[in-house]
Parts: C-alpha cells; structure tokens; sequence
C-alpha cells in the first residue's frame, strides 16, 4: 500500500462514508493480505521452532548418552536437575521480576525430605515415587508460608529477606543433626523406582531426567502463557499500573514464588536420588548466586535460553579442566563481559538475530519487530 | 537460661559488647560503602565483602611481602585502594550506567566479586596468612581482658564513621557529591563533573571496605573466605533502613552486638541468628529502623 492512502484514511473520519470509497478497494485488499502474511509468517515461525526443539531434542537425547563416559553423564545429569530448579528462578525472576535467592532453601527441603523418607533413617521408608511427589508438596507448602511472609516486603527488600532465609536455612542444614546429619550430610539414599524398575547407570538416569525436564519445562511455558504469566509480566513492567489494572499483588507474587518453591523441590528431590548423598554444601549462598547467574546467563524469560545457561554453568568446570587455575576468573569476567554486551543473555542475542533474518527474509515487511525488553 | 545466666554476668556482658561493637564496625565500614553505592547509582553491590578481602591481602602484601615500615605502609596502601576503586568503577558500572535491564548491574557485581576472589586466590593463594595485631597484647580492666586490636578496631571505625560525615554534612565537595548522586542530569547541567564525583565514591567505598579488612585480618587471618562478611553488611543495611547512612551505622552495630551476644545461647546457629533478626526486624518495620523510602533499581 502507498503512503497518500494511509494517511488519506487517518486524515479522514469519514473515511468509510467517502464516495470514493470503492477507488479505496484496493487498499483494504492489500490490508487484507498483509495481515493474513502476518499470520501465515507466524504459524510458519511456530511451526520452524516446534521442529527445531523436536530435531534438538530428540539429536540431544539420542547423541548425548552416546558420547559420554559415565563421569560426564554424571554431570550431564546434574545440569538437568540444576535447569528445573533455574527454571522456578526464571519464573520469579524473569517473568516477575523478584530477584529471589531461595530457590537453594527449597531445594534442600525437598532433598532432605526425599533422603529422611527413603533411607530408614526416621524409622519409615517411603517409596521414592511418593516420596519424591511428597517432597514436592512439601516445598511448595513451605514456599508458600515463607512467601506469603516474605513477599509483604517488596523489591531490594524481598531479594535481601531470601538472602538471609538461604543463611538460616543452611545453618540448619549444616547443624541439624536428627533430621540433616549435620556436618556429614545424609547419605544411602535409595534411587528412584517405578513398577519396579529402577535405573542401573548414569544413562538411565539420563532418560528418567529428560522426561523430568520436558514436563516441568512444559508447564513452565504453560505458566507464561497462561493468565498468571501476564499478570506476573505487569507486575515486573509496572507494579503501581498492574494494580491498578486489577491484578492482585501479593497473591501472584505467592503463587509464583510457590510454583518456583515446588520446581526447586522437584530439583533437590532428583538430586538426593540421583547422587544418593546430600550435604550442606549444595544449599549454600554461593551456589544460589550460581543459580542466579545460570538463569541470566541464558536469558532470563526463555526457557530454552536457561535450559542452555544451566548446562553451560554446570559443564564449563570440566570442560575447561585444563585451565582450571583460570576457570573461575574467566567465568567472573565472561559474566561482566555477557551484562555488558547482552543482559539478556544468550536467548536475548539469538531473538535478535532471528528477528533480524525475519526481516531480511520477508522483503517488504512494514511490520517493526516489537521493542521488548524481556522477550 | 543457662545463656542468659552466663550473658548476664557483667563482665562477659562488657566483653561481648566490646567485641560486638569492633566487629559493628567493620559492618559500618561495609555498610556505609554500600549506601553511598546505592546512593550515587542506585544499585547494590555484591562485591563489598570481596573488596574487603581485597583490602586485607593488599596490606598484608605491603607489610609481609614488600617489607614496607608502617609510617609508608599506609599512604602505599591508600595508593592501591584508590586504584582499585577506579578499576572497579570503570570496569563494573562505567558500561552497564545505561543498561536498559537494572539486575544485569547487579549480577555484573556478582561476576566481580567472583573475578576479585579469583585474583587473590591466584596471587596469594588459597591458604590462611597470618597478619600480626597493630598493639598486641590484651589490657585488663578488673577481670576484663580486652584485645587493643578490639578497642583499636572501635577507635578507628569511629573516625572513619566521622570523617565520612563531616564529608558529606560538612564539607562543600561533600555536597556536590551528593547532587551528583541525587539527578546526575541536572548535576551535569550545573557543570558537575559526575563522572569524577562518582569515581570519588567508588574510591571511599574501597577505601572504607579496605580499611576494614586490614583491622580484621589479626582476628580471622587473611583469608578469601573473608568476603563472606558481606552477607552481613547487607544484613546491617537492611536493619538499619536502605536509604541512610546513620541507619547503616546502627543496624550494623545490632547485627554485631546480636551476633556476639548470641554466641552465648549458640555457637553453631550463630548465622541463623543473625538473619532471623533480620528477617523479623523486616517484617515489622520493613523500611528498616531508620527507614526513609528510596526508589530502587534492583
């Protein structure tokens, strides 16, 4: 469509009434067009997505067993069990916009809850299936209380109120002997069993995981979606706006804060079976600031972006054996370098590029990509 | 009981309360970094307690490893906070200053902290140094026996405390400092050069952390774990109010007196202690003790 057209029918209320409107025809076809080439572009980007994550996925879970030692595996494993928890962080964090530390805190209750349940210890011994579902409704239970506490303080303040629940809770973890061992850790947990099957290697446990991730990464995506989800975005764009639009606080707030507290549930509970021993050293401040970077890393509202940031987090100390005097510098340093250069971390890069061969490829697109920030 | 029988006896009252106060100080020193950070660009930084280990291996360096007296040990080590600062100014919020994201800032710090940990790791490695007390020895008072370092610690904390006061209340360089914190815009357009007068708060929160470092290393060692001392800092901050500077002062000198006179009922929860002080002064007052609201960024 030509430019004295359109400004022909902003310029003009009467538009429609005109005698010459049939000379306009033309101009509404082609309005027509462009739109359903909108939507035909998007199905098709939707259509290239869902078949790149299935060809990924499926490349990912059948190569990835096949190239790895058990060792590797081990790790592979524990970069999937870190993602369900990163991804409780990414719907605080990117689609509320709460920085919250305690996503360590609610992975210990789950662990601990999986570990007392199954090993005898407390004189009962849990299936590990119910077990792992209990742990689950038990972290999401005690996210809730800890959130519908903490969340009447907002902002800087909520972030600094988990920072001091992760110290408590891990003093607990490091002292509390009848139900955490103490300095010792809980050890000779049972692995997951289901009908009677069990997986006998790291390979197994790989599937099992994989299956553990799609679900929650599925429901995740749900969430965003969902009407939660936009209500959670307006919270993060403009609080002050988002109430006055009608949604409620410091109930969305608590809800995600309890769907981010039973993923990391998920997350300890796998953990303790996984590596059949737990301690208090994987429920410390530093590893929560792990969990943070792991989440922005990626690209903190995209689930992909932080499926990718985990692994990248979790695997980068053996792939850069060699140089492990330097790891941790060049890790501190390749995270100032990625907030400088993209704060929204790889997910963020790659939507740019996309949205750039998008407008490549489509020739006289008038469409502007949307400015936003977080997506 | 039994804790409180023992608190109670008047002179391990006295002694945990002078222990309580050296350590408040060095949170002061911490803290106060920390509000004059949040201050000029709004942002918390999770550096804070790296830049005190930094301050205490940097001494220890000039005082063990270069041999300096003290008389030039201490202008040599001013040199090197100041340098610091700089860096750190440019290299941490210089870029990210108009970052459309505002967490990104604070997880630049994060990468800092962990950069800043790394370098002293490799330079001094990661075993304990010992740095001797300024006056050794122990002054006794009746049945007291207080450490000099102690009282040293509180003397020094306290002018610190004062000079960074009579800067920002006081002097005239104080308060454009503070217009510049206030609207870096309309400062600039008074010709205020913000971008020295933010490099000159980097410098006195390095300073300050600094400062703090070296006081404590006769007490903890020299030691990378030293930046774990932030958690409460920040603890004291959030105590004491976000937005000011006296409330920082006080909430670290609770957060330490609550620590040592805790040490009474618990050794091993003496954490936990801390932070559900935190946690509960949070929950009643939340703008802290002596709270004003500040817009924040993070």
């Amino acid at each position: 469509m030509n430019d004295k057209t359109d400004n022909k029918a902003i310029a003009d209320p009467n538009f429609h009434s005109n005698p010459n409107f049939h000379s306009n025809l033309n101009f509404h076809s082609k309005l027509f067009q462009s739109k359903l080439r909108k939507n035909t572009r998007l199905d098709g980007v939707i259509v290239f997505k869902i078949v790149t994550l299935s060809v990924a996925l499926v490349a990912f879970g059948y190569y990835t067993p096949r190239f790895t030692n058990d060792y590797s595996m081990m790790i592979m494993n524990v970069s999937l069990i870190n993602f369900i928890a990163a991804l409780g962080l990414s719907v605080m964090l990117g689609m509320g916009g709460q920085l919250s530390f305690a996503a360590v805190s609610f992975m210990g209750v789950g662990a601990y809850f999986v570990a007392n349940l199954t090993n005898g210890r407390l004189g009962v011994i849990w299936e590990p299936v119910p077990a792992l579902a209990g742990a689950v409704m038990f972290a999401a239970f005690t996210a809730w209380i800890c959130g519908s506490v903490l969340f009447r303080l907002s902002g800087t303040y909520f972030t600094f109120a988990t920072i001091g629940l992760v110290q408590v809770t891990w003093s607990v973890y490091l002292n509390y002997r009848v139900l955490c061992g103490g300095p010792d850790g809980v050890s000779g947990i049972p692995v997951i069993r289901f009908l009677g099957m069990s997986p006998r290697s790291y390979h197994d446990w790989f599937y099992i995981l994989l299956g553990f991730v799609l679900v929650a990464g599925f429901l995740v995506e749900r969430v965003r979606k969902s009407r939660l989800g936009r209500s959670l975005a307006s919270i993060r764009d403009n609080e002050i706006a988002a109430q006055t639009l009608g949604v409620n606080i410091y109930r969305t707030k608590i809800i995600a804060f309890t769907i981010a507290g039973a993923l990391s549930g998920l997350s300890g509970g796998l953990y303790a079976m996984h590596s059949q021993f737990i301690s208090s050293d994987l429920f410390t401040f530093d590893m929560a600031t792990t969990y943070v970077i792991m989440t922005m890393l990626g690209g903190v509202n995209n689930t992909i972006g932080v499926f990718v940031g985990s692994i990248l987090v979790t695997m980068l100390p053996e792939w850069l054996r060699p140089v492990q005097r330097y790891l941790k510098l060049s890790y501190g340093v390749g995270v100032i370098l990625l907030m400088i250069f993209m704060p929204m971390g790889l997910a963020g890069l790659g939507n740019a590029m996309l949205k750039k061969a998008s407008r490549k490829l489509s020739k006289n697109s008038r469409v502007k990509p949307d400015a936003d920030v977080l997506e | 009981m039994q804790g409180l029988k023992i608190l109670l006896q008047p002179n391990v009252f006295m002694q945990l309360t002078i222990n309580g106060v050296a350590m408040g100080m060095i949170y002061t020193l911490m803290a106060m970094g920390l509000i004059l950070l949040i201050r000029a660009i709004g942002v918390m930084n999770f550096a804070q307690g790296e830049l005190l280990m930094l301050g205490a291996f940097i001494t220890w360096g000039l005082t063990y490893q270069v041999k300096l007296p003290f008389v030039l040990m201490v202008p040599a080590a001013m040199l090197c906070f100041a340098l610091v600062g700089v860096i750190f100014m440019f290299v941490v919020y210089w870029p990210l200053r108009t970052a459309s994201y505002p967490t990104a800032t604070v997880i630049s710090t994060m990468g800092a902290a962990m950069v800043i940990r790394e370098i002293a790791t490799i330079t001094w490695g990661s075993l304990p140094l010992v740095s001797a007390p300024l006056i050794k020895g122990v002054i006794r008072v009746g049945s007291l026996r207080l450490q000099y370092q102690y009282l040293l610690t509180i003397v020094i904390g306290a002018v610190l405390i004062f000079l960074v006061f009579v800067l920002f209340e006081k002097l005239y360089a104080g308060k454009i400092m503070q217009a510049a914190a206030q609207d870096k815009y309309a400062a600039e357009l008074l010709g205020i050069p913000t971008i020295l007068t933010t490099a000159v708060t980097y410098i006195i929160v390095v300073t300050l952390a600094s400062i703090g470092g070296y006081m404590i290393a006769p007490v903890f060692l020299v030691n990378v774990t030293l930046g774990t001392l932030q958690l409460r800092a920040f603890a004291g901050v959030v105590t004491g109010g976000f937005g000011s500077v006296k409330g920082a002062i006080v909430g670290s000198l609770v957060i330490g007196l609550v620590e040592s006179y805790s040490s009474t009922f618990t050794t091993t929860y003496k954490d936990a202690v801390v932070f559900l002080v935190l946690i509960v002064v949070l929950l009643f007052r939340p703008q802290g003790l002596f709270g004003e609201r500040v817009a924040d960024k993070a």
